[in-house]
């Protein structure tokens, strides 16, 4: 560490940035001085064995859960300084998540479910809908825009996840293996659309994953260990 | 058979194995069924609480039967006379005794006669003459208490009653007591009551076996992956049905124990409170045991029944369960079969409880009351799946409780169906009550004047009075007393009284243009019970009445000439007909007549009412006090009001339950969704929308339920009313007081399961099993 | 890889050119090490000599690069057994990142170290590979993949020792 902690080596500012954070479920650290820096429009993957405090990770950078101890800070705000309402809105307008598998409300249709954080951002209901469906078709998934999601396909699914991370235009889309559900097909298929539209809006990628092919979509990656993370520089 | 058995035994198995979440479940509904159980258990007591009262009742009152030839030669007995006095409002009776020798009958749940000056309380009086509170009625009993009435002479509990020894009792009046034991008679209600508690056990009821019904379909999602899973192990459907069966029997039993344990518990603190003004003895509150067979048999079955019925509808398959998306379009004729027979059944009974005796079958109306009843929670389900089958658009929060709605509409409409019952049950029930107010109400409430006594005197002598008026004028707060004696005489074939009274007092009962000892007046009542009663002509010879006990009046008597006056208007004390100054009576004997004694008091003094009857204790059985600051009401009002606070206290009770079943099938949902509700509020949705849509989610059902309950119920009540021959008059503000409550349901049990939303959108929402 | 077997591949879809096959198979297969032609030509002359192939006539010009050759029928059977019997599975028992791992935790160097740079070399390699499918056509998707594969194999090896290391440690210096 050195310099200005929010500029990175390369001296490009940060955007995200989460320094020394502590955290602890019970007696069991999961987090245990992790830290992480995102650039504007970067994919980058954390990796680590299961249980390493990926997801933690992720959760404490998106403001989700609050670390013990350390700050995330993104565009200088400091997350930890936000009441819950503020941190809410936060991630409904400048972030996106896309999980593992049941984010999707399985009561509203694939429309719905992407209009959706649209609409809680109180855009028009034919607005909100209308731009969901671009997203839709851009993820080639309009043909499934009027299904609930229990009817959709895994990889469908997904994609449906995907469009609505993006739909609001975030500026950091938070992945938690998004693949992992998927077959090696549906995954390539699922990530390269993720990373495509990501790059194309200039949004960032948090990936975690413990697949290095899934990971070969990032930009860098960063190691988590024990609950210390370990940035690795790409290799020249 | 033992297939059947080890299926059984192994869905219990399964119903336990699940760990924490498992037995957290079996506890909910152990809990759900439990309570329920324990109601119906209270329930089924009621006619052994009834039964036994009826029994003391009947072997305190003395033993009837014609007095034999020769009785002074057949034994002791005992001369007495009944007293009743008011303590706070609260009623306190006794009898005063006197034995004729040692072998008189003792009355149960005393020990011995009491001799002259001393009394036996009840536990409660004893409590209250203890107390604070009891201080000025402890002047009232001046006796020795040598004793507490026990329970074998006493109705409940909290009753207020004596048993006094008093040497001075005459031996003339009414006939002595041989022995205790009395006729034992069975309450005959007023059919408009009777009709009023069959609404009422059934509205009450009713939902209660709802309640239970849905509680032990608790966690249907988790059992039916269970169940799926051991399809994949290959059980066959019908093996599968028996253990869900075992599973749903083992919560039944669980509640059945609970229900139990709780009843004998609670049962135990049941003669330390007095709901509403009743009591009960612990040892009354036993079921039947019909009843409790019933009890014990109907809910495992409920439970095992829904359980499978519920089933039908899911088709368990090995690879998880398998929902048809489109679930079946519910059928409408048949969920108003109910109803219409419900209905006819009312229709023919139309009038037969409306006269002062039933003709009519109180199997038929309750039939039709449940029926009816019943067809709220069968039509409900329709009238959900149809009505939000229409809604479209809305706030996110909305269309989020929406869509689950159209996509589940059963469960939600199957618990606020119970919560329709309670309400139509009410409903009614408020509607039939306030038209049986107006009925049993017909005679206006007397007017509170918190000035006023009467002392009614037991016996007409001089000395009395004289007596009486001189404790009257050393009490506290008294201003004026104006003794008055009533003679009652018979002219041809009419009855009429003449009021005695010196001018003075003459004076604060009627409007006198003079008066003079000598005169005579007439007050004519224009309204009241006496308009239009015939006349007495003057100068007539009359018979006047020469006691109570006296089938024809004996004693000849000359009606004076009067003078025509007008009485004072509003008044409660207001005398009408003939009014006489003492000397035109002075011919009769000075013990015929009634004595009682208008005090004007200071209304400002504290407890003056109680004073009052302190400062007449010492004339114990012969002086009656009511004070007109405490409205008197009749036995029949009473009676009334009585029911109505009991329905209403249960009425109460059932719509607790029905939040509580609500509250359980909220935090259900939030469990069952917890990881879309966590991904939700991780995207940014915030809290209060989620909250929100939980609000909505419970209060559509619940709008829906209160618009079918108000329908059925207003229904109910106007055939009701057909039964019993009242004008047809909803009770709106009694139907708006209910649809508040269910509102205000709605809103509680939101914000308790906001908690819980609250844990299930937390990061560890998002963890995967 | 079977050069001869390959191009007898390549020539079933109809007659071609010695060159046009060279450009076929460097295309799809010899991205790190393309043909000579001399490769080609030799291979051809043994196809010929076997009865694999046959000329198929030649075109005006000279050299013999004017030269068709197509595929006999007796080559269809052969590229036919050939596509029948599998491959060896190759085992790499003993490989330098194994060797480095073991070396490290002897010398009471860090391992995770070794596996850290090493995890990020082949991601490197990944990345490229994965830009290159996202550009590329069928055959490069699919040879691409072929890479990917056994580059996530060697990373699943790594991480799988990582997670091991622990063992492995007191195991080694014993």
């Amino acid at each position: 560490m050195s310099g200005d902690p929010t500029t990175g080596a390369d001296g490009a500012r940060a955007l995200l940035e989460a320094v020394d954070l502590h955290k602890s479920f019970g007696p069991t650290p999961a987090l245990d001085g992790a830290g992480l820096r995102v650039r504007a429009g970067e994919v980058v993957a954390v990796m680590g064995p299961s249980g390493s405090g990926k997801s933690t990770l992720l959760h404490c950078l998106a403001g989700i859960l609050t670390p013990d101890r350390g700050t995330v800070r993104y565009r200088d705000v400091e997350l930890s300084a936000m009441g819950d309402g503020a941190r809410s809105e936060l991630r409904r307008t400048d972030f996106g998540f896309v999980f593992q598998f049941g984010q999707l409300v399985p009561e509203l249709s694939c429309l719905e479910n992407v209009a959706l954080p649209l609409r809680l951002g109180s855009v028009k209901r034919k607005e909100a809908e209308s731009r969901a469906r671009e997203w839709l078709e851009r993820l080639e998934v309009a043909d499934v825009a009027d299904k609930r999601p229990g009817e959709t396909s895994g990889g469908q699914g997904q994609r449906v996840a995907v469009a609505r991370a993006l739909v609001t235009g975030p500026r950091v889309v938070f992945a938690d293996e998004p693949t992992g559900a998927l077959d090696s097909l549906n995954g390539e298929r699922v990530m390269q659309l993720l990373v495509t539209a990501a790059k194309e809006t200039n949004a960032a990628v948090v990936l975690v994953t413990h697949e290095a092919r899934v990971a070969a979509y990032s930009d860098r990656e960063v190691v988590v260990r024990d609950g210390r993370s370990r940035e690795m520089e790409p290799v020249t | 058979m033992t297939r059947w058995f080890t299926d059984l035994v192994l869905g219990v198995r399964l119903a336990l194995g699940g760990g924490r979440a498992s037995w957290v479940r079996l506890a909910l509904t152990g809990a759900g069924i439990g309570i329920g159980v324990a109601v119906l258990l209270a329930a089924s007591s009621v006619p052994t609480v009834l039964a036994e009262r009826a029994e003391r009742q009947a072997a305190v009152e003395p033993a009837g039967g014609e007095p034999a030839g020769g009785e002074a030669a057949s034994g002791d007995v005992l001369y007495s006379t009944f007293w009743n006095t008011t303590y706070h409002g609260r009623s306190i009776t006794g009898r005063f005794v006197k034995a004729t020798g040692p072998d008189a009958p003792v009355r149960p749940g005393t020990s011995k006669v009491p001799d002259d000056g001393e009394i036996f309380v009840s536990p409660a009086l004893a409590e209250l003459m203890a107390s604070p509170e009891g201080e000025l009625l402890r002047e009232r009993f001046p006796q020795r208490v040598i004793g507490t009435i026990g329970q074998d002479g006493l109705n409940a509990p909290q009753d207020l009653v004596f048993y006094a020894g008093d040497a001075s009792l005459t031996e003339d009046a009414g006939d002595p007591i041989r022995a205790f034991g009395g006729q034992r008679h069975d309450r005959e209600l007023d059919p408009i009551l009777s009709v009023l508690i069959m609404v009422g056990v059934v509205a009450l009821l009713f939902p209660v076996l709802v309640f239970v019904g849905i509680t032990t379909r608790l966690a249907g999602a988790e059992r039916d992956r269970r169940l799926a899973a051991l399809r994949l192990v290959g059980a066959g459907a019908q093996r599968v049905r028996r253990i869900a069966a075992g599973e749903a029997l083992l919560g039944a039993v669980v509640g059945l124990a609970v229900g139990a344990m709780v009843f004998f518990a609670t049962r135990r603190f049941v003669a330390e409170i007095q709901l509403l003004g009743v009591s009960v003895f612990v040892s009354d509150l036993t079921p039947t045991a019909p009843l409790a067979v019933l009890i014990a048999v109907l809910v495992p079955v409920m439970a095992v029944v829904t359980a499978v019925v519920a089933m039908r509808r899911t088709v368990i398959e090995p690879l998880g369960v398998v929902r048809r998306t489109k679930p079946v379009r519910r059928v409408l004729w048949w969920r108003l079969v109910p109803i219409a027979l419900g209905a006819a059944a009312l229709l023919t009974q139309a009038g037969a409880f409306g006269g002062t005796v039933s003709s009519g079958s109180a199997e038929i109306v309750i039939s039709g009351i449940i029926l009816l009843l019943l067809g709220i929670p069968v039509l409900l389900p329709w009238v959900v799946e149809r009505t939000v089958g229409r809604l479209r658009g809305g706030a996110p929060s909305w269309q989020l409780a929406i869509r689950r709605l159209q996509m589940e509409s059963g469960t939600a409409a199957r618990v606020v169906g119970g919560v329709a019952v309670v309400l139509a049950g009410g409903i009614a029930l408020q509607s039939v009550m306030a038209s049986a107010e107006s009925q049993v109400m017909d005679q206006p409430a007397p007017e509170v004047d918190r000035g006023r006594l009467t002392v009614s005197l037991q016996q007409t002598t001089p000395e009395l009075t004289e007596q009486t008026l001189g404790l009257l004028r050393r009490s506290v707060g008294v201003e004026r007393v104006h003794p008055l004696r009533t003679v009652a005489f018979k002219s041809g074939e009419d009855y009429f009284s003449a009021t005695v009274g010196t001018c003075e007092v003459l004076r604060t009962v009627a409007t006198l243009p003079s008066c003079a000892e000598g005169d005579s007046f007439h007050v004519a009542s224009s309204s009241g019970p006496r308009a239009g009663h015939p006349k007495v002509d003057p100068g007539r010879p009359v018979k006047v009445f020469a006691s109570d006990q006296e089938q024809e009046p004996s004693l000849p008597w000359t009606v004076p000439a009067f003078t025509e006056v007008v009485g004072p208007e509003d008044d409660p004390m207001k005398v009408s007909g003939l009014i006489v100054t003492p000397s035109l009576v002075a011919d009769l004997p000075a013990e015929v007549g009634f004595t009682r004694v208008l005090v004007g008091v200071d209304p400002d003094q504290p407890d003056i009412a109680e004073h009052v009857r302190n400062a007449l204790a010492p004339m114990t059985w012969r002086a009656y006090t009511s004070y007109f600051g405490e409205v008197d009401v009749s036995d029949r009002v009473k009676e009334f009001q009585s029911i109505r606070q009991a329905l209403l206290a249960g009425s109460l009770l059932t719509l607790m339950l029905a939040g509580a079943s609500l509250l359980v099938l909220a935090l259900e949902q939030v469990r069952e969704r917890r990881r879309p509700l966590a991904v939700l509020a991780a995207s940014g949705v915030p809290r209060g929308a989620l909250g929100r849509s939980l609000l909505w989610q419970n209060a559509v059902p619940l709008l829906l339920a209160l618009v079918v309950a108000v329908g059925v119920g207003g229904g109910l009540a106007v055939l009701l009313l057909r039964i019993i021959s009242q004008p047809i008059v909803l009770d709106w503000p009694g139907i708006g007081v209910l649809s508040a409550a269910a509102a205000m349901m709605v809103v509680v049990v939101t914000l308790l399961s906001l908690p819980s939303l609250r844990r299930a959108t937390g990061a560890l929402g998002l963890r995967s099993e | 890889m079977s050069i001869g077997h390959t191009l007898l591949g390549l020539l079933e879809k109809g007659p071609r050119h010695g060159y046009d096959l060279k450009k076929a198979y460097d295309e799809r297969f010899g991205h790190d090490r393309p043909l000579h032609y001399g490769q080609v030509y030799t291979t051809l002359s043994r196809l010929l000599r076997n009865g694999l192939v046959e000329e198929a006539g030649v075109e005006a010009g000279d050299g013999p690069e004017r030269k068709r050759y197509a595929i006999t029928d007796a080559g269809v059977t052969d590229v036919e057994h050939w596509l029948g019997t599998p491959e060896k599975p190759e085992p790499y028992l003993q490989n330098t990142l194994y060797a480095k791992v073991v070396l490290a935790l002897l010398s009471g160097r860090s391992a995770d170290e070794v596996l850290d740079v090493q995890r990020a070399a082949h991601l490197k390699t990944m990345r490229e590979l994965t830009k290159r499918k996202a550009a590329g056509d069928l055959a490069d998707q699919l040879i691409c993949d072929h890479a990917l594969f056994h580059l996530e194999a060697d990373l699943r090896w790594l991480e799988l020792t990582a997670a091991r290391l622990g063992q492995l440690k007191t195991a080694v210096t014993r």
